[in-house]
């Protein structure tokens, strides 16, 4: 068992390259990060300075060259536990166009292989928190990009995660609707004690976590 | 219900969309295969079922054949009828006549018949269309209904038979007239072929028209119910002693290469319609593959969310099933519907081509029969379900496959 106080997530030395015509670019060269339970931490930097591939490295969805990745003390990550401690948000939403609103936040719960009434009021919980407890039953074509999102940060909360990962989450929302999305995933992140990974461009944004960290050429450097 | 068999069910039939399209098409090509199958071995399984039935009907279930004549029948007889299993049996005597009414001529095959046995044996009195087996006597006839059409008899008309025994008596410069018979019976059995050219007299008339005394050609034998004609036919040669000549076979010994012919159609046209099925599989295939591609991004998604890569695979290949499963139902009942209408189908066609007649003379029947034998219905569903789940597994390693990134990633 893993002690509660340990970091949720814990990266030493993460080293990532992809091929590029002959020989290999190095995304990133040697990251650290270490978030604690509860702790919200923003990662920002240029285009292609490597955050999402980071996030990614994160979400087990993609495996490091060299470097050591322990989640909640652990160092490896099924896709069954990746579920039950990662909650994970997309820039582009990614909701399954045939489903509800409903069955998108139950989804998690669903592979999980939890679906019963408890898991359905949570889902409703969820959604009336994020403003669309009268949307229940609309399909994501008939939401809008604000709303999407909403529904896509219910489902990332959807089985209780400890750490959410959150990749440029307003990227493709206006101004406005980007900020209530922002609202509302630090107030939910904070009113769950969960952690947060922020992937951003936006300073603002950045600014309301915990701490900021800023990549560059691969690498973290001070953030001015 | 586990969420790749949830997801697979929304995504062929998703919420808000009245028609799925891309259900709808591929169930239905496979429904189209199916019912292809089930009518047309249905058909051709009526048709060999009716041609059985026709043999057995009218030969019997064992036909008891001497190397020349049967010159004793009513001794040879007896010891038939004391055989177990044996529920009946009657003598006959054939040959090919010309047969004249009004200057128009045939050229029937003539059988001569027991009067008093027959029905035991062969049920005649079902295939009567006109007049009455009962007035059979020896100077009557009983016409089958496109041979008397040919010639323009009718019940009460007089037909002048001519056998190959006055040609012999001609030759010793004997003049012999023409036997006249009355037609006191109109029959159809529901063969073209026999329909066309069968012609029935008593057995008295026969032999004294082949000049055979009481010699006979062969004696037709009806088992008990549930008697194995084969091992019946066996029996039978047991009892008969080794120089009479006599020996009995089955119906299907008899007709062996014909009825084999029949099953090799059936096999062939069962394997070669497989392959319809097998297309219908390929455009499931391809939609599915076009499905995968389209939902790239969701793979994706689905891992983040925790989904193992075999249940990604089984979403998909469980599509394929689904399909499979509903086409399979659908074309059966679509089969097994256009089989029972399938007399008014044709009816419908030929009245539009003015074809009926060209149909019964290269077809043999009347209506079209049918007869599903299981095996075959068990055959049709195995196989599209087999193709349909292969289908929908080539898609499912194409998704199971995928990185999780390089989904997410995909444009």
């Amino acid at each position: 068992m893993t002690p509660m106080s340990g970091p949720i997530i814990s990266a030493h030395s993460l080293v990532k390259s992809f091929p590029s015509g002959d020989g290999r670019i190095e995304v990133l060269r040697g990251v650290d990060l270490e978030v604690a339970p509860g702790e919200s931490v923003s990662i920002r930097g240029e285009s292609g300075s490597g955050k999402s591939t980071l996030l990614n490295l994160f979400a087990a969805l993609d495996a490091p060259d060299s470097g050591e990745i322990a989640w909640d003390g652990s160092p490896t990550l099924s896709p069954r536990r990746r579920s039950a401690l990662l909650g994970i948000v997309f820039q582009s939403f990614y909701l399954v166009p045939e489903l509800d609103a409903r069955a998108n936040v139950l989804m998690p719960s669903r592979i999980a292989g939890r679906v019963d009434r408890e898991a359905r009021a949570r889902a409703d919980e969820l959604l009336a928190k994020v403003g669309l407890g009268g949307r229940l039953h609309h399909l994501p074509n008939q939401l809008s990009g604000g709303e999407r999102q909403r529904v896509a940060l219910a489902r990332a909360l959807m089985n209780r995660p400890k750490l959410i990962l959150a990749d440029e989450p307003t990227g493709n929302l206006d101004e406005h609707t980007g900020e209530t999305v922002m609202n509302l995933l630090l107030s939910l992140c904070a009113e769950t004690s969960t952690a947060l990974v922020l992937v951003t461009h936006n300073e603002g944004h950045a600014a309301r976590t915990d701490r900021q960290v800023r990549l560059h050429d691969g690498r973290f450097v001070p953030v001015a | 219900m586990p969420w790749y068999l949830y997801l697979a069910i929304r995504q062929l039939f998703p919420s808000g969309r009245k028609f799925p399209f891309f259900t709808a098409i591929s169930v239905l090509s496979v429904a189209l295969g199916v019912a292809l199958l089930v009518v047309v071995l249905g058909v051709m399984g009526g048709f060999g079922s009716q041609i059985r039935k026709m043999i057995v009907d009218t030969q019997g279930d064992v036909q008891v054949r001497s190397s020349s004549f049967i010159v004793h029948p009513h001794k040879v007889l007896a010891e038939i009828e004391k055989v177990p299993g044996v529920a009946a049996a009657t003598p006959f005597a054939e040959g090919v006549v010309m047969i004249e009414n009004h200057n128009k001529p045939a050229y029937p095959s003539i059988e001569g018949i027991d009067v008093n046995r027959i029905e035991k044996v062969i049920p005649l009195r079902k295939y009567i269309r006109a007049g009455s087996l009962d007035d059979l006597d020896d100077d009557s006839t009983i016409l089958s209904y496109e041979l008397a059409d040919s010639i323009g008899a009718h019940l009460g008309s007089h037909i002048e038979v001519y056998t190959p025994l006055i040609l012999e008596k001609l030759k010793r410069d004997e003049i012999i007239l023409p036997r006249v018979l009355k037609v006191v019976g109109i029959l159809e059995i529901g063969h073209q072929q026999l329909d066309s050219s069968v012609m029935i007299c008593t057995l008295r008339t026969m032999q004294d028209l082949y000049g055979l005394g009481n010699a006979v050609h062969g004696i037709n034998i009806r088992l008990d119910p549930g008697v194995d004609a084969d091992a019946a036919a066996a029996r039978l040669n047991s009892t008969f002693p080794a120089d009479s000549g006599l020996q009995a076979r089955s119906w299907y010994q008899i007709n062996k290469d014909f009825l084999w012919v029949l099953q090799l159609e059936k096999n062939m046209m069962l394997f070669i319609l497989l392959f319809v099925v097998l297309v219908a599989a390929f455009l499931t295939m391809s939609l599915l593959l076009v499905l995968v591609l389209k939902k790239t991004r969701e793979i994706g998604l689905l891992a983040a969310l925790g989904a193992e890569r075999r249940e990604v695979a089984l979403c998909f290949c469980l599509q394929g099933v689904a399909v499979g499963v509903v086409g399979t139902v659908v074309g059966l009942g679509l089969g097994f519907t256009l089989l029972h209408f399938r007399n008014d189908a044709v009816e419908l066609l030929t009245r539009f081509t003015g074809s009926q007649q060209v149909l019964e003379r290269f077809y043999q029947f009347s209506q079209l029969p049918a007869h599903s034998d299981p095996r075959d219905i068990v055959i049709i569903v195995v196989s599209a379900m087999v193709l349909s789940t292969l289908a929908g597994l080539v898609p499912a390693l194409i998704a199971s496959r995928m990185k999780p990134v390089d989904a997410l990633r995909s444009e």
